[in-house]
């Protein structure tokens, strides 16, 4: 019986606990000292909103461009504020970003997601989908990609570099998979 | 009043706490009356300007104030809603009522049969009040600014013509934030 006990443990154990990304990153955030969060409506990012509003509170805002405003004008206030939206909001958000954020040089690190990429099938998504990096780069706001197998603490440092270190925006790009989104929910 | 008088008096009351100035002419009049470290003009993304005022509110937890426009405010209302939703928000916001958009060539807003002090109030503002002279408008700011525990939201309605209108804001942005956000921090 022993033996047969054993036997079930030890696969457990050789195997790491189930990384919840999502509750990770937002801890991460919050260490590196980034906030407040201005969170606009997505599926995508649900879990990483809730995992904010549990820790540290989250502010709705209705529109994108309107989080960015708000966003700006907290990081001016000596604040390092974050928006979270889905890449249709980035669309939303393009002036807020050529004609205040860029041009003011005001730092604030977006997060978007990427509806419109695998496994993400939608038609009505798949047009920002593919425009999303493209409008980044044409902002010169520099992207990184948040996977599954990303190491966080590599991904903090990037963001960091760009945000706190340079003044400047970054925006961490996040796939319909990475927190589990699934296109039949 | 007209448009030039009423910048006039805000910038009077408010010589410390940060003013944001819409885009458009408000920020080109407030710039030419006195370039404080206190102001910041936002000379583009129109309809965002008391969003970035509700920011500088909440980053900072002390009085900030908006120049906002009837144009600017029905491009993009959802300020008001966000505002309305944070009572304790140190925020005055102003709307400055032309009934056109000035600096694009005086088109007519579509906004005659609106109140807009009442979208205020119904968002949630704690007060909503309004202004035609610039006395009553200067009393208004003055009382406000000594006890502002929330976000109020004052309409003033402009008449008369306005003054020649200053050229446009030449200093470069980045520089600007800085040191708007210096003052901020100081």
């Amino acid at each position: 019986m022993i033996t047969d006990l054993a036997g079930v443990r030890e696969p457990e154990r050789a195997v790491p606990p189930q990384r919840d990304l999502p509750v990770d990153f937002a801890d991460q955030l919050l260490q590196h000292g980034y906030g407040p969060f201005f969170g606009t409506p997505c599926g995508v990012l649900a879990p990483l909103l809730t995992a904010l509003e549990d820790r540290t509170g989250l502010l709705t805002i209705p529109r994108e461009d309107n989080a960015v405003g708000v966003a700006a004008g907290a990081s001016l206030a000596g604040r390092t504020p974050v928006v979270l939206m889905q890449n249709s909001g980035l669309g939303q958000s393009v002036n807020a970003l050529a004609s205040l954020v860029v041009p003011y040089r005001i730092p604030m690190l977006l997060i978007v997601s990427l509806r419109g990429h695998a496994p993400d099938t939608t038609q009505e998504n798949l047009g920002m989908g593919r425009l999303t990096e493209p409008i980044l780069a044409e902002l010169g706001i520099p992207t990184e990609r948040l996977t599954r197998e990303r190491d966080l603490g590599a991904l903090m440092e990037w963001a960091d570099d760009r945000i706190r270190h340079s003044r400047g925006t970054a925006a961490v790009l996040i796939g319909p998979a990475a927190f589990g989104w699934q296109v039949a929910a | 009043m007209n448009k030039t008088a009423a910048v006039q008096r805000v910038i009077d009351v408010f010589t410390d706490e940060p003013i944001v100035f819409t885009t458009g002419y408000s920020c080109r009049i407030a710039n030419h009356i006195a370039d404080r470290a206190n102001h910041f003009y936002m000379t583009g993304s129109m309809g965002l300007a008391a969003s970035f005022g509700i920011g500088v509110a909440l980053g900072t937890g002390r009085t900030a104030v908006v120049v906002d426009g009837d144009g600017s405010l029905t491009m993009n209302p959802v300020g008001l809603l966000v505002a309305g939703s944070l009572p304790e928000l140190p925020l005055i916001h102003v709307v400055l009522d032309d009934g056109e958009y000035a600096s694009t060539g005086g088109q007519r807003v579509p906004s005659a049969r609106v109140d807009l002090g009442s979208w205020a109030r119904d968002a949630g503002y704690r007060r909503s009040l309004f202004a035609v002279e610039a006395d009553e408008f200067e009393a208004i700011l003055r009382a406000e600014a000594a006890d502002c525990r929330g976000p109020v939201f004052i309409h003033c309605l402009l008449r008369g013509e306005d003054d020649p209108v200053p050229g446009r804001i030449s200093v470069d942005l980045a520089d600007h934030a800085l040191a708007f956000a210096s003052h901020i921090a100081s």
